[in-house]
């Protein structure tokens, strides 16, 4: 009887909440949680650290970085083709490229689970939902990117909304498939038969138990919104210069890739490292939640 | 299958009408008058009229929705705004490029990412699988022009291997493959990850099926166990998985061909987006939804042929 009284103790993050205690033990997910938290930190510190402005030109432009021949101590990256300090503009690139990426996995997510979650409770919506999601999830992110980037013309925020829109879809699949089974689980009828109110039943009920599978799948899917994004910025159609965005960052150093490839290899490689932890973490999160997935 | 493929294909008229309807819009609500832009500055407001009525720009939208649906159908899609030359002159150059790469790229990841994904399965918790699953992982994080300006600042520059601007010519001739070799490893390099990891868990999946232990229990070598009847089998969710890729394939072909000149409808489309060209653009983006759009037909097809349940039910 207890059970039917606290949704909490029967939700899907209940009972795997035993099997998160060893993730903090594994050491995949600490050494790719700590690198993800502290470039996070880096690129939110980013106005305090920098060591120079990231906008300011006029350095010697093309310095390698300190540590290869010819490097100055002054700028521990080099600079770039302007002669702007090539650190303060990744950590400003990192900022806005994380920016991006967290704006759009928000939008994109929330609208998803609220979807998701409207047409898992109110079955008559169901139908004319999914349907919707099934025509949005047709439509590739690249080809969203394309299309905003040619009625708006280039910029951060097209990116970011076709971004968003391109979440929506996978995120309101799983979130209705998770809220399906909450659905039928005896607290849900508990909650119902005590007179509770359609939007306590969604929010304390349905929602809270649904977010966690979801939160998995969101940080599975932040390495791939951080590479569209990233490719949609090297194609010239994001941030406009001179902001630095890693993606435009790299798309720049192009013109000097034979003779100081650090310009545009180091914001590539800033991409990667990002990418790759958030993708170990997603991994070990998914295979801790859903061991039958551990395989894939 | 019949039913599959029938959803299948509506789906993909939203996608199409979708991308029509943003075309249009994208001409109509651009700045500026085109019958004054045609008409020129020196034009009295009777010729500008006239021009306007020839052009249906004064009926309802409704009705130049449909006269533009009709024409884009007849294969009439303007003319660029900076070359003045034919839309679809220019995307069907482009088109088959993009074909080629795209090819190119499928060619040789599928199978590499099935061969070492298989290997992964097989040495199971193994050295081997561990690499080759780092590997993986490392690929599917790789930002497509990392590897591409990787690619072409060691072999093509550094090391003079390959070429690495535009297209050579045909694929046949030595000068066109050659000129294919390092796009193609590019675009590929993304997609063996992902289909190394599906190989890996369904081959593991189907190893545990009782027709491979019969197979085992009858005597066959392990070989032929693993290709002839865990492979065979394995290879539907990896086909479902390369049309779930469609749009990765997409995005990282306009990409690549960004990075190596390559003459395809991804570098029109960004290069048409960028000098404002909106006609280019708009027709260029209308090709790449037909690719996306033929990509998954294909995979559903081939799925019908690899599992014949598909077709009973």
């Amino acid at each position: 009887m207890s059970s039917m009284t606290s949704p909490d103790a029967m939700s899907s993050s209940g009972t795997s909440g035993r099997r998160l205690t060893w993730l903090p033990r594994d050491p995949t997910v600490l050494l790719a949680g700590g690198m993800l938290v502290a470039i996070i930190a880096l690129a939110v510190s980013a106005p305090w650290i920098a060591p120079y402005d990231p906008y300011q030109t006029g350095h010697i432009p093309f310095l390698p970085p300190s540590f290869m021949d010819g490097g100055s101590p002054d700028f521990l990256l080099g600079t770039d083709q302007q002669g702007r300090d090539l650190l303060s503009r990744l950590l400003y690139g990192t900022r806005n490229t994380l920016l991006t990426g967290f704006l759009a996995v928000l939008f994109g997510g929330g609208t998803g689970v609220t979807l998701g979650i409207i047409a898992a409770y109110f079955q008559r919506l169901d139908p004319p939902i999914m349907r919707c999601v099934d025509v949005l999830l047709s439509f590739p992110a690249i080809l969203l990117g394309l299309s905003l980037a040619a009625v708006v013309g280039p910029g951060t925020l097209p990116v970011i909304i076709a971004l968003s829109i391109a979440a929506i879809p996978d995120v309101a699949r799983i979130t209705r498939s998770t809220a399906l089974v909450v659905m039928g689980q005896e607290y849900m009828e508990a909650g119902r038969a005590i007179g509770l109110s359609d939007s306590t039943l969604i929010v304390r009920y349905l929602g809270l138990n649904c977010i966690g599978s979801v939160f998995v799948f969101l940080t599975l899917r932040f390495g791939q919104v951080i590479l569209i994004g990233a490719a949609l910025s090297f194609l010239g159609l994001g941030v406009r210069p001179p902001e630095a965005e890693l993606g435009m960052m790299a798309s720049q150093g192009r013109d000097a890739l034979f003779f100081a490839a650090h310009i545009a290899t180091l914001p590539s490689l800033v991409i990667f490292v990002m990418v790759l932890c958030a993708n170990l973490l997603g991994d070990a999160l998914r295979d801790a939640l859903d061991p039958r997935m551990r395989n894939l | 299958m019949g039913q599959q493929l029938a959803y299948r294909l509506m789906l993909s008229v939203p996608v199409l009408l979708g991308v029509l309807v943003f075309g249009f819009l994208l001409i109509k609500l651009a700045p500026g008058d085109p019958a004054m832009v045609i008409a020129g500055p020196t034009a009295t407001p009777d010729v500008v009229e006239k021009i306007r009525q020839e052009m249906g720009l004064d009926q309802p939208a409704i009705v130049q929705f449909w006269r533009y649906m009709s024409r884009v159908a007849h294969g009439d899609l303007g003319k660029s705004m900076i070359n003045n030359t034919s839309v679809f002159a220019e995307l069907t150059s482009a088109v088959g490029a993009t074909a080629e790469l795209m090819v190119a790229c499928l060619i040789w990841a599928v199978p590499v990412g099935i061969a070492i994904g298989t290997i992964a399965a097989v040495n199971q918790r193994g050295i081997l699988d561990r690499g080759i699953m780092a590997l993986s992982v490392a690929g599917v994080s790789m930002p497509v022009f990392f590897i591409g300006l990787l690619l072409l600042q060691y072999i093509g520059y550094k090391w003079q291997l390959l070429p690495f601007l535009g297209r050579g010519g045909p694929l046949w001739t030595p000068d066109g493959l050659a000129h294919v070799v390092l796009p193609a490893l590019t675009l590929g390099f993304v997609f063996v990850g992902p289909v190394a990891r599906m190989t890996r868990a369904s081959v593991l999946d189907v190893l545990k099926a009782d027709y491979v232990r019969t197979a085992r229990a009858k005597g066959l070598r392990e070989s032929s166990v693993i290709i002839r009847h865990a492979l065979r089998n394995a290879l539907i969710p990896i086909v479902t998985l390369v049309g779930l890729q469609a749009g990765y394939l997409l995005g990282g072909a306009v990409v690549t061909e960004s990075i190596y000149s390559w003459p395809g409808v991804g570098r029109l489309a960004v290069g048409a987006i960028l000098a404002s060209d909106l006609p280019l653009a708009q027709g260029a983006i209308l090709v790449l939804a037909l690719c996306f759009v033929l990509i998954n037909l294909i995979v559903d097809i081939l799925y019908g042929i690899l599992d014949p349940r598909v077709n009973r039910s």
